[in-house]
């Protein structure tokens, strides 16, 4: 026999592989945390003190939202994996910076409980929780959800309303007001200094997120080049600006962090391609023909809706030969027979 | 040179400067070896030898129990007195009749090896014959027999044979070693092969990580002087590019049809060990009875590429050779990290196609909990073969079979790359395995269900009824 100190250490068994990639769960949602920072960070510079505090009880009341459930039905908690504030966080950015915080704290755990938590938690909800939270709110409290405010850089938040662009158009006003020349329409849009949400205005801080994002691997490019360029392309086809329709309302913070969400979305190239087109499609038909000036939150969750058939677009796999036609036949023939 | 390569895969961290570059070193000579008789695919060996005989180092000692294409027959690999026959573990977790043979004195230097034969001036059948008889398997995994390998059927025409030298795993070296140290037998192995299947075209494929050895191998090309087109294909270092199916992608940009073997896309893949295991056979009559592999990993103090006889065992080895660091010690791998086998014990033998043992310790492996799926979609990101490893587990999950062969289950071959990217920690491969075993039952199940009910209703009906 060989020497019995083989013996002596516990080895531990498991199937293949024995390495894994250092990016788990939480690394993700760090990252994705991170990426949507800059845009919340000039919402706060933008909108003031209100806007900061929106964020701060989103997030807390998601990730209480998520514990408490868990601990009432007695689930393994998992508010380290972070996907809560994720939720949190995304929910605040795209509501008006002066909703009272008390909504804003509903919103947020009608998102985490009965868009997330009733359907069994992380990777099981069918739905965007955060674009449930968003359209709970615009149906529960109309008047709040929809009240906007001008920005005013660290200073007094002017109570008043204000016009978001979209508003404006829908309205059949001239986006003038935001803008002498068009140019500078078009950089008041790309920089987000205008009436809005808190975080989905600055198109630029929105790009450098998605380049984040990109760069790290995270998500693909496929839902939100294709969504953003449906809108462009149908906004164009029904008369719109077609720069206006990207560079206003959430177009492109839906795209970058909504239509990408991991969940919710397509896992499949093809079906990823088909979501970006359909919410695309359905974000211009709403803002054309809607009740709503904004058709970005319904576009992606009715195709939420449309993920679980996406998924059945996969791939043609390595080696695949093209089923025998002979045999078909020989097999109908059989059946006919 | 241009780069070839296939899409998707990982890049991995690969590990191997523990023993990138070392020289093989020839293990001292075992007290003791544990040879287990069946080490190849195919139908089982039975011993030849009874417990007390004098067996010398190449002694046939194991042959195939019924005559068949499949077997290959196993050799005494030191010299000594068979001790004991019996079941022992093996390299795949399970147990298996195993020859023990104890060195003794005075006889050590004794073998007995076969009479070296001209592999160009001999027939095709004697060739073959002389490969099988050396007991040549392939020695990168499965263990497939390579006389088998190299008579393809005459509806496969073969135009290229690619020795593969990828070596993607990381830790493991041993290839790399063999081409630095032996290319000249690697190239004779490759004429081998070339004059015994008829095909002008040979290609020695490798990882742009070992691009170092090009100027090397292109001398010896040059040197060799066997006709033959054989060239040097440099791949990108891609996890899992010693695949045969991908190495064949990336240097022939075809596809090996589903369900499929190389031959079918016009190739025969060659692991570089085998090859040079085949010169050795007709140069020396040295049939396979060592093997390189890498020793290496945290817990080993010496990490090294070894020559070892096959049969022994890590542990009957010096400690002034072979230290290992019990303290740190945690898991055992027969084979890399990406596809080799967990091992309860040290005490297990080396086998013809053990590339390496890797000695790990607790931070070089993860023992993280499986969470919830993310449906982030990197494991099909990452799949070589293009498959949609979660649906495919989705599918499984559910109890639907047919739903996940569609997707591709029985295209998996188990490089652990959907795993590995996992970020939920998902242990995908192991889920995979379990629902191909499922599978196979439930095909068995249904035979069996057939066969009772055909010989029940054989009398009655007519055979028409046995479609459905």
């Amino acid at each position: 026999m060989s020497d019995t100190k083989a013996e002596a250490p516990l080895l531990l068994l498991s199937s293949s592989p024995h390495i894994a990639s250092p990016v788990g769960g939480r690394v993700i949602m760090a990252w994705v945390l991170a990426a949507i920072a800059p845009a919340a960070i000039f919402g706060v510079a933008l909108f003031g003190i209100p806007a900061l505090l929106n964020i701060v009880v989103s997030i807390a009341a998601a990730e209480f939202a998520e514990f408490a459930f868990r601990k009432i039905t007695k689930q393994e908690l998992r508010n380290g994996d972070l996907s809560a504030a994720v939720t949190g966080l995304l929910l605040a950015l795209i509501i008006p910076p002066g909703l009272p915080l008390w909504m804003t704290a509903l919103g947020s755990i009608f998102a985490i409980v009965v868009a997330k938590e009733f359907f069994g938690g992380l990777g099981a909800n069918v739905f965007n929780p955060a674009l449930i939270g968003r359209a709970f709110l615009l149906m529960s409290f109309p008047a709040a959800a929809t009240t906007w405010q001008n920005p005013s850089f660290f200073g007094a938040v002017d109570a008043v309303g204000a016009a978001t662009p979209l508003r404006i158009i829908k309205s059949g006003g001239s986006l003038s007001v935001l803008g002498d020349s068009y140019g500078a329409i078009v950089k008041t849009l790309f920089l987000g200094t205008h009436a809005g949400s808190i975080g989905e205005s600055s198109i630029v801080l929105i790009l450098l997120g998605f380049a984040v994002l990109l760069l790290k691997k995270i998500i693909d490019w496929r839902a939100p080049v294709v969504m953003t360029a449906t809108v462009f392309a149908f906004s164009f086809l029904l008369g719109r600006d077609p720069l206006a329709a990207i560079l206003s309302g959430g177009v492109v913070f839906g795209a970058v962090f909504m239509a990408t969400d991991y969940v919710s979305a397509p896992v499949t190239a093809t079906g990823k391609l088909i979501f970006g087109f359909g919410a695309g499609l359905i974000t211009v038909l709403i803002r054309q023909w809607g009740n709503y000036p904004e058709g970005v939150s319904y576009g992606i969750l009715i195709m939420n809706a449309a993920t679980p058939f996406l998924n059945r677009l996969i791939q043609k796999k390595y080696g695949w030969v093209q089923p025998r036609k002979p045999a078909a036949a020989d097999a109908a023939k059989a059946g006919a027979k | 040179m241009a780069v070839s390569t296939f899409k998707r895969g990982l890049r991995l961290n690969t590990r191997k400067h523990a023993t990138e570059g070392f020289p093989v070193e020839l293990a001292p000579l075992p007290k003791q070896v544990v040879i287990p008789i069946n080490q190849h695919f195919g139908a089982p060996n039975k011993s030849l030898v009874n417990v007390g005989d004098k067996v010398k180092r190449g002694q046939r000692i194991a042959e195939g129990a019924a005559p068949g294409p499949m077997t290959v027959p196993v050799h005494a690999s030191i010299s000594g007195i068979v001790k004991k026959i019996e079941n022992r573990l093996q390299s795949n977790n399970t147990e298996g009749p195993c020859i023990i043979i104890e060195a003794e004195e005075g006889v050590s230097d004794e073998t007995d090896f076969m009479p070296p034969l001209d592999p160009f001036a001999c027939t095709k059948e004697e060739a073959l014959q002389r490969i099988r008889d050396a007991g040549i398997t392939g020695m990168g995994g499965a263990g497939f027999p390579t006389h088998v390998k190299l008579s393809p059927p005459p509806n496969k025409p073969i135009d290229v044979i690619i020795a593969d030298g990828a070596e993607c795993e990381p830790y493991l070296t041993t290839d790399e070693a063999l081409m630095t140290e032996k290319p000249d037998l690697l190239i004779k192995g490759l004429a081998i092969v070339m004059k015994l299947t008829g095909v002008g075209k040979a290609i020695i494929g490798m990882e742009d990580n070992k691009a170092k050895l090009i100027p090397m191998l292109e001398q010896e090309l040059r040197l060799g002087g066997y006709g033959g087109d054989i060239s040097l294909g440099l791949c990108r270092t891609l996890y899992p590019q010693g695949s045969e199916k991908l190495l064949i992608k990336a240097l022939m940009g075809r596809e090996v049809p589903s369900g499929g073997l190389p031959m079918d896309a016009g190739c025969i893949v060659s692991n570089v060990g085998s090859l040079v295991a085949i010169a050795e056979a007709f140069t020396l009559g040295k049939p396979l009875i060592d093997r390189d592999l890498t020793v290496s990993g945290g817990a080993c103090k010496l990490p090294k590429n070894i020559r070892a006889p096959i049969g022994t065992i890590l542990t009957d080895l010096p400690p002034q050779f072979m230290d290992i660091d019990y303290s740190k010690l945690r898991k055992v791998l027969f084979g890399g990290p990406m596809m080799g086998t967990a091992v309860p014990t040290l005490n297990i033998p080396i086998q013809k196609n053990t590339s390496g043992i890797i000695l790990m310790t607790e931070e070089e492996t993860w023992l993280d909990a499986e969470g919830p799926c993310l449906r982030c979609g990197r494991c099909i990101r990452n799949c070589s073969c293009k498959l949609s490893p979660v649906i495919m587990n989705n599918a499984i999950e559910a109890g639907d079979l047919d739903e996940a062969v569609k997707v591709g289950l029985m295209d998996c071959f188990e490089c652990g790359a959907c795993t590995y990217v996992c970020p939920a920690r998902i242990k995908l491969t192991q889920r995979f395995r379990v629902g191909k075993q499922r599978l196979r039952l439930k095909v068995q199940a249904a035979q069996a269900a057939q066969t009772k009910a055909q010989t029940a209703a054989a009398p009655a009906a007519p055979a028409s009824n046995a479609k459905s």
